[in-house]
């Protein structure tokens, strides 16, 4: 069988990859013009060329062009495909690489693996591999991703388990897989011999196509990468703390890195996902999503104490407070953000009280000592009330996620249109405080035109 | 027939005689009584929860004595396994449990306030579904059920997910109880296909069948299913009949694709409430301990050796009760 793309191309962590990274001899060259690299990148089809500052001059040049690439794709309207030709030119796979280790190893070396820039890598190489396998052919497509599983997959008997780390960090989805008896079905005969009998009224090779066929091995191809990716830069960020000097270039460059994600989410504004700082200002009940609304009203008995004390209290003190607490990656304590605490007896208990006022029974008439617990969520420890002498005895909660909501409370989540596309309540809020400022000056804009008439 | 809402709490004489002449050391199940060193125990002395935790014992003989001197309100066991349990440290695995409590069931045909004996089968059809599902897609072993006094404990002891942790515990959850609906579009080269979940007789897709069926044949004119108004629901219940003979094409053409697709993504809202998730994401839980006597309901927490054939009012109920109604 003749693979016509390199596996580096699309799997950097392949064996080809490591030796590419094998052959690239002194680190420092990482920073020299390369003749060949701008070769390829002017010779790319459909590659941009008006400007110098498009075409990549170095390994580190490339590295920055490709989280830029991400980045713009993402975020820009005006986004344009043509500067970014190169990295989807086959020839660029021997750079290529070296740039993707550049990347892990800076972002590794100084955000760690838990860093927004750690994500931010993981997921700019699913979408690059996802992007690169919709430009080769049908026959290249199935031929290297085939090529890739075999590698990354040593056994015909593949049971879900397999999988633990995809699972658990909801890169894959238990029910977006086949499973029969324990193993994932990926294999056309294998789902033949086990379902066929089972198929009325359907051909079972086109169900065996639309379920599984190229997609579900494309999409645990991509997800696999992506998480040798995150362990690599984990493996990395480990290896780091041990080391006394990082290397000035990895450092540089990881903050270039930062540089990119801010100016992308500075042009571009807010909404991208990863960046974005939402300003704490008094809260907007009618920005909250359907779940804090609910809760709002008051809960019955079944449910109210965690619906009070670990969802709201976390949601509503972080959206008064440090709504960007998820764009920002910081943790904070209240006092950070109010250092007098007078917000949080002014406006944040007050709402909080009030919703377990409207529970039934009301939840501190009923339960006292959970004003205990209310103030252990907000890092005052297990007082009766906040004072800023025993803050940090306990963590400020950060809110729940849509997730754990569904798990701890499941009879909250009556998601609504704007639900679609977040994954915490929090960011629902910061969604919609914008558009709600945004219908209110609309409002009043016409108000005042009406006045004039 | 015993009703289990005629069953007044045990008094602490009851509890005596249950631990002194009746229950026996050897009723503890041996996945329990083999990894005792390992487990921490926990005791409800007064009916107010477990809160004489970290309890820890280093043969059954020890655990035997405790119960037979102290004769506990409650008796609770780790799901968890630790190298050192009195102090709940260094955490070595946990069986993978699910709680299906009768009286949160989201769908129960009866209209009692607690348990009875009509949501307690509701809850044993629903652990049969479960267990079908952990065997025959998940091919997970070594599976126990327990009557746990008011539903069911399932535990599962497979080494291949007692390692596992919260996020992969509460992805099985979902895939248990049907909570996702699954997709009902596929691309091909230049075409799209459209395969319902139930033409689809395998995987996912057959569970979340599975569990939808289950739901609309429980279904009544009180439910309140998200999305689905009453004029809907009425129409749901008067074409029930087709579900209960697997005719779902009609089924859906009856009530329209949309209005369909609103009653399934109800059932698949409401399904997350099947079992007590919370339980099954806790890697440190302490559940009830087989054998044990659940003393507000007087009932015997007890080990089930065949879950289609279990009557909780003939296999759980202790001697005294018997004893107390005569």
């Amino acid at each position: 069988m003749n693979i016509m793309v390199s596996a580096a191309f699309i799997n950097p962590l392949s064996d080809e990859g490591e030796i590419i990274v094998r052959e690239l001899g002194d680190f420092e060259r990482v920073l020299s013009d390369n003749d060949d690299l701008m070769q390829i990148v002017t010779e790319s089809r459909s590659q941009e060329l008006s400007d110098d500052s498009l075409i990549p001059h170095n390994y580190v040049d490339l590295a920055i062009k490709r989280i830029e690439w991400y980045a713009k794709k993402k975020n820009d309207r005006n986004f344009d495909h043509k500067q970014y030709d190169f990295l989807f030119n086959t020839e660029i796979v021997k750079f290529d690489v070296i740039a993707f280790y550049l990347l892990c190893q800076a972002v590794g070396v100084k955000y760690g693996p838990n860093s927004r820039e750690s994500r931010v890598m993981v997921e700019s190489q699913g979408k690059l591999i996802e992007n690169r396998l919709g430009k080769l052919s049908k026959n290249e497509r199935g031929e290297i991703v085939t090529n890739i599983l075999n590698s990354l997959i040593s056994t015909t008997h593949l049971k879900w388990t397999f999988f633990e780390d995809l699972i658990s960090t909801k890169k894959l989805k238990l029910h977006d897989l086949i499973l029969d008896k324990g193993e994932i079905i990926l294999d056309r005969e294998d789902f033949l011999e086990r379902f066929s009998n089972k198929i009325q009224g359907r051909k079972p090779e086109k169900m065996y196509e639309a379920l599984i066929g190229d997609r579900i091995k494309e999409l645990v191809m991509i997800k696999m990468v992506m998480q040798n990716t995150e362990n690599y830069i984990l493996k990395v960020g480990e290896i780091s703390e041990r080391e006394i000097e990082p290397n000035p270039i990895l450092l540089k460059l990881a903050d270039k890195i930062s540089e990119v994600l801010a100016a992308s989410v500075q042009s571009y504004g807010f909404g991208s996902g990863y960046g974005g700082s939402v300003k704490a200002s008094v809260l907007n009940p009618k920005a909250f999503p359907p779940c804090v609304k609910k809760v709002m009203e008051g809960m019955k008995s079944g449910g109210r104490n965690d619906a009070i004390i670990m969802f709201l209290t976390p949601f509503i003190s972080y959206a008064r407070l440090y709504p960007s607490v998820f764009s920002e990656n910081v943790t904070k304590q209240i006092s950070d953000v109010d250092p007098t605490l007078l917000i949080v007896q002014n406006e944040v208990l007050p709402l909080i009280f009030g919703a377990a006022e409207r529970c039934s029974p009301p939840l501190f008439e009923d339960q006292p000592q959970d004003k205990v617990n209310l103030n252990a969520k907000l890092g005052f420890g297990m007082h009766q009330n906040p004072e800023l002498k025993n803050e940090g005895e306990t963590t400020w909660y950060t809110p729940m996620s849509c997730e754990k909501v569904k798990i701890h409370l499941p009879s909250l989540c009556k998601p609504d249109e704007n639900c679609k596309k977040i994954g915490n309540p929090l960011s629902y809020y910061n969604r919609m405080i914008w558009k709600v400022k945004k219908e209110s000056k609309a409002e009043s804009a016409a108000e005042q035109k009406d006045d004039k008439r | 027939m015993v009703k289990i809402e005629y069953l007044t709490p045990a008094s602490p004489e009851e509890r005596k005689r249950y631990y002194r002449e009746e229950w026996d050391i050897k009723q503890v199940p041996e996945y329990i009584t083999h990894s005792i060193q390992e487990r921490e125990f926990g005791f409800d002395h007064v009916g107010r929860g477990p809160n004489d935790r970290y309890k820890v014992f280093r043969t059954p003989d020890l655990l035997k004595r405790f119960l037979k001197v102290r004769t506990p309100f409650a008796a609770y066991c780790s799901v968890a396994f630790y190298d050192k349990p009195r102090r709940r440290d260094r955490w070595t695995k946990a069986e993978l449990v699910f709680d299906v409590d009768a009286k949160d069931i989201p769908i129960r045909t009866c209209e009692c306030e607690g348990v009875c004996e009509i949501c307690l089968n509701e809850a044993r059809e629903i652990v049969c579904g479960i267990i079908d599902t952990l065997n025959d897609n998940l091919g997970l072993n070594n599976i126990h059920v327990v009557y746990s006094g008011r539903g069911y404990h399932i535990r599962v002891l497979d080494n291949d997910v007692m390692g596992v942790n919260s996020d992969v515990r509460s992805q099985i959850v979902k895939y248990l109880v049907g909570a996702e609906v699954p997709e009902n579009e596929y691309s091909l080269d230049y075409e799209k296909v459209s395969y319902e979940h139930f033409v689809i007789p395998f995987g996912y897709p057959n569970v979340f069948t599975e569990r939808v069926k289950y739901s609309i044949l429980h279904l009544n004119e009180h439910i309140e299913l998200d999305g689905v108004n009453k004029k809907l629901l009425n129409d749901v219940l008067k074409n029930k009949h087709l579900i209960d003979d697997d005719n779902w094409g009609l089924f859906k053409n009856k009530l329209g694709p949309l209005r369909y697709k609103k009653v399934v993504n109800g059932i698949a809202s409401l399904n997350m409430s099947l079992v007590d998730a919370k339980v099954s994401i806790d890697l440190k839980r302490i559940l009830r301990l087989p054998s044990s006597l659940h003393s507000l309901v007087s009932m015997k927490c007890t080990e089930v050796k065949n879950i289609e054939t279990f009557d909780p009012f003939k296999e759980a109920v202790p001697k005294f009760v018997y004893e107390r109604k005569e």
